[in-house]
């Protein structure tokens, strides 16, 4: 188990480097550049800036100490946003999208398990369709329809919940993007976990639990549950991972200070630090928790040992 | 268990039943609704606006976009500031200011009262540093180029050098390498504006004011020196266009122009002199722009040019001062009790929401949560819904649409075509289909420039278009205009990604297909993407473009195509207009420079690098209750002036009026 987990954090660095490089190259290929807008500058202030950011440098050098940076874990400063670094802009929005990003799985968690285990255990029931059926509503609802919608209902008609912006934690402000995050993955869960139930429940441990005199309750939630939840453990890794780093269409369609926003701006910007910095950030944060996937799938499932 | 199944079941059934109600809702209050939404007054004098993106920097001299520059105008003041409704220049940091005869010459009268919000007074030695501080090569400002007027600007900011012969330790003169002729045709310029045109105005000692006849003065009225690349390289270049440049720069040293030698100067404490390279009348429009506000020496020498804006290192000179920069989220500014004018300061509080989704103002808008947002957010598919409202902002801007020519690249090369082009695009349908622009067949924006003699541009015309078309041989064997030989596939029409610019693109694209039977292709690119084709001219026949005036003067539209490079973009160029519109520039009687710049506009429509489209409209909303607050040509609000208003008797029911009640000069 060690080993295991020791092999798997040694990789990281290496993945991280390729992943970065690649992002690198592609910044390079976009055309335009972080100081181009609407009006052109001229050329002298244009070799001004250059020479100011150390853009007059031949690429390797450049790249060179884009990756110095990058292994020292400091990203060096925003070129858009003056004065601002990297590794404050993502301490800054972090916490932002990270609550937004746990809150929404929670609940997502906690209504999909719910939902995907009872519509399970009665199998072919109208509760089992009813569910169903909301869960398949819900996945084909993008958030980007979800938001406005309960944005048109809940703050411009009944004028209950503000309809954007952020107000710290724990504020109103917070209820609708949770609630929008949350639907496609709520659904997501409750169709993972029904179908992991299925199978689980024919199998022959739990027929020897039954066998055993156990009561339902023991059956379902001691055994039944444990291996019925392993395919929502494997897609919690990658999704809690997107969900903390950001939720871009969440974050802009409700005017949040959160990761994505910065990661789509930058982008637009050229602004190459910061995307350096955001897409190396995401990729240790997937590669972690797909890490923790997998050890939890060893103490969730006795059968798989590293 | 089972409830809550059913519970859920039953609150998607609400809400969809209530999202149907309530769009209908909508639609049937709007009909008996006076504004947009809810209208309560915040309390405390707190305005809470939407400035759009998060700004690049608290540093006036670094951002140069317009949410930033809606920001700088509560934190920071300059020699003048924009007129709350006309944009024309007000007094401000200075009190009064005087011209020379030929307008070569500036000089601001400052109050002796104004002060940063540390206490320290601002004097004409702060806008000195302010001035010499934005054309350092050093900071790289952005916004450099609008200084370039400014005597020696240009050589400073781009690290040219003077020279000087080493034996009488003169310094060569502009005038002593004038190139022969005009540069030829558009071949590339002198990389300095060789203004030798000898310096109009001569060196006149104002007789009530012998101070002002001081070394520097004199310094700035000797022959114009000539300013060479500072590097090899810049130079090599020079040596080929002008081939006199390289005999001139033997046996000679080379002296790098400092910021000591750019045309501004502090004539005692509140006497600021500017020397520019040729009369400019419009320059004094410029000197509100956010790039010559004041900033602090003292901060910025403490904390470095960028570290200085931190909220907790950073001075202000304007009526607000910074609270709190919570970036993405909100910039607090509280009114400045050290500002000159505090007591005629009312709002007590701005917060500036960072904001780009137009929804999402909307309905922050529509809820309450904000007071007033920028230009050009009320979206298309709801103009029908908001625009009869009380609070609908509309007027028209000091910005344009036009889509330009690659004049470079056949056919374009070819005048008739151009002119065809423009003749099958009917404008006046396009302003009805855009709802809230005006139609535009001139360069300058429509209705922006009173007593400015606008040239109309060639009229909607299909006809014609066709026999421009035949004449410039595209015509079948009874020689009449043939679509068949036209060379489509070398045209295409570039646009920016925007669903608006898609829409403007497929009403001319059609209007092309029905009035010459001609299918050009649609090409969209990212915004980057774009700005480089079309600054490398790669762009294949026809691209769009938009332009926002710098400053109050037709002048901001006109200059575009004095130059072959810069914002040009179409590749015309041509001497004869260049000199139009300095000869204009020179004129002193505004009437007359407007008749000679209207001469120049219609010179440049009539050679038609453009197709002129339409000129913007300001197209946003405010609460009624928000006053002092206009839709002016810029949307750029001088926020010492706003206030919100309790009374309702009081509120604006409507577009506020844009006349100017008082005298906006203080000349």
């Amino acid at each position: 188990m060690f080993k295991f987990v020791l092999r798997r954090l040694i990789i990281t660095l290496p993945m991280v480097v390729i992943v970065v490089s690649l992002t690198w190259g592609l910044i390079r290929l976009a055309p335009g550049n972080f100081y181009s807008g609407e009006k052109k500058i001229p050329a002298a202030i244009e070799k001004n800036i250059r020479e100011k950011y150390g853009l007059d440098k031949p690429w390797y050098v450049q790249y060179g100490r884009m990756m110095g940076s990058v292994l020292r874990g400091d990203f060096g400063n925003s070129l858009r946003y003056q004065g601002q670094s990297v590794n404050q802009i993502l301490l800054m929005t972090l916490p932002v999208s990270a609550t937004l990003g746990l809150f929404s799985y929670l609940i997502a968690l906690l209504v999909g398990i719910l939902a995907g285990t009872l519509a399970a255990l009665k199998q072919n029931s109208r509760l089992d369709y009813a569910s169903m059926a909301l869960a398949m509503l819900g996945l084909s609802i993008p958030n980007f329809v979800l938001g406005p919608l309960l944005v048109l209902v809940l703050s411009l008609s009944l004028y209950w919940l503000p309809p954007a912006r952020w107000g710290g934690f724990p504020s109103w402000n917070l209820v609708l993007p949770v609630l929008t995050l949350s639907g496609v993955y709520m659904a997501y869960i409750a169709r993972l976990t029904r179908s992991g139930m299925l199978e689980v429940l024919r199998a022959d441990y739990i027929r020897t639990a039954r066998a055993k005199g156990l009561s339902e309750r023991a059956v379902v939630f001691r055994h039944a549950l444990r291996g019925g939840l392993l395919p929502v453990v494997s897609f919690t890794g990658p999704a809690l991972a997107f969900l903390i780093s950001g939720t871009v269409v969440v974050e802009r369609i409700f005017a949040l200070p959160g990761l994505g926003n910065y990661f789509i701006n930058a982008n637009l910007n050229r602004d190459e630090p910061l995307i350096i910095g955001i897409v190396a950030f995401i990729s240790i944060a997937i590669l972690l928790f797909n890490l923790l996937v997998d050890v939890a799938y060893a103490y969730i499932d006795p059968r798989i040992r590293y | 268990m089972f409830s809550l199944r059913a519970k859920s079941v039953c609150l998607c059934a609400i809400l969809l039943a209530l999202a149907v109600y309530s769009a209908g809702c909508a639609t049937q209050a709007s009909k008996k609704a006076e504004f947009f939404g809810k209208v309560e007054p915040p309390p405390g004098q707190v305005l809470r606006y939407i400035s759009g993106s998060e700004p690049e920097s608290l540093d006036p001299q670094v951002g140069t976009g317009q949410p930033e520059a809606r920001i700088y105008m509560a934190f920071f003041e300059g020699l003048v500031e924009y007129d709350p409704k006309t944009m024309e220049p007000i007094p401000a940091i200075a009190e009064t200011w005087d011209t020379n005869k030929d307008s070569s010459e500036f000089i601001f009268h400052l109050r002796k009262n104004a002060r940063f919000s540390n206490g320290d007074p601002i004097t004409a030695q702060d806008f000195v540093y302010t001035f010499r501080r934005g054309l350092a090569p050093a900071l790289a400002a952005r916004n450099g180029y609008l200084a370039y007027e400014i005597k020696y600007a240009q050589g400073y900011n781009e690290g040219g050098s003077f020279v000087r012969d080493t034996k009488t330790g003169k310094f060569v003169t502009a005038a002593e390498v004038e190139p022969e002729a005009e540069s030829k045709g558009q071949s590339v310029e002198p990389a300095m504006p060789a203004n030798a045109s000898p310096h109009a105005a001569e060196l006149a000692v104002d007789k009530e004011n012998p101070s002002y006849d001081t070394d520097f003065h004199h310094f700035m009225h000797e022959p114009v020196r000539l300013v060479v690349a500072g590097d090899e390289k810049g130079r090599e270049k020079e040596f080929k266009a002008n081939p006199k440049l390289r005999a001139a720069l033997e046996n000679k040293e080379l002296v790098p122009v400092k910021a000591e030698d750019i045309g501004v100067e502090a004539i005692d404490d509140y006497t600021f002199r500017l020397s520019l390279t040729q009369p400019a009348p419009y320059f004094i429009g410029l000197m509100p722009h956010q790039f010559f506000r004041a900033v602090p020496r003292k901060a910025i020498e403490q904390w470095g040019d960028t570290a200085w804006t931190l909220p907790e290192h950073i001075v202000t000179s304007g009526p607000f001062k910074l609270k709190a920069w919570k970036p993405y989220n909100e910039i607090v500014a509280v009114k400045d009790p050290m500002y000159w004018d505090a007591a005629n300061v009312r709002l007590n509080q701005i917060s500036f929401y960072p904001l780009e989704e137009t929804t999402t103002m909307m309905n922050l808008y529509k809820a309450g949560e904000v007071d007033a947002v920028f230009n050009h957010n009320v979206p298309v598919g709801w103009l029908d819904q908001i625009r009869p409202l009380k609070d609908y902002m509309d007027a028209p801007e000091v910005a344009i649409e036009y889509y330009q020519f690659n004049t470079t690249r056949p056919p374009f090369t070819d005048k008739r075509v151009r002119k065809a082009f423009n003749m099958a695009v009917d404008k006046k349908a396009l302003a009805e289909y855009r709802k809230i622009v005006k139609p535009l067949t001139a360069f300058t924006p429509e209705g922006i420039f009173p007593g400015y003699p606008q040239p109309k541009g060639d009229d909607f015309n299909p006809e014609k278009a066709k026999q421009l078309l035949a004449e410039a041989g595209f015509k079948d064997a009874s020689g009449k205009f043939d679509p068949k030989k036209f060379p489509i596939n070398e045209v295409e029409l570039t646009y920016n990604t925007a669903e608006s610019n898609r829409q403007v693109a497929e009403f001319v694209q059609a209007q092309w297909k029905q009035n010459l039977g001609l299918t050009v292709s649609l090409k969209n690119m990212e915004f980057k993407t774009f700005l480089q084709s079309r600054a490398k001219l790669e762009y294949k026949g026809l691209g769009r473009a938009g332009w926002v005036g710098d400053y109050m003067d037709p002048y901001t539209f006109l200059a575009l195509f004095s130059t072959v490079g810069g914002d040009n973009g179409t590749g015309w160029y041509d001497p004869k207009y260049a000199n139009m519109l300095k000869e204009a520039n020179r004129q002193s009687d505004p009437q007359k420079r407007y008749e000679l710049l209207a001469k120049a506009e219609a010179y440049m429509l009539d050679a038609q690098p453009v197709i002129p489209l339409m000129t913007n409209a300001t197209n946003w909303v405010k609460k009624p209750y928000v006053k002092g607050m206009y839709p002016n040509p810029g949307t750029l609000h001088a926020w010492k002036f706003v206030y919100i208003e309790d009374d309702r008797a009081k509120w604006d029911y409507g577009v506020p009026k844009l006349t100017s009640d008082k005298p906006t000069t203080a000349e």
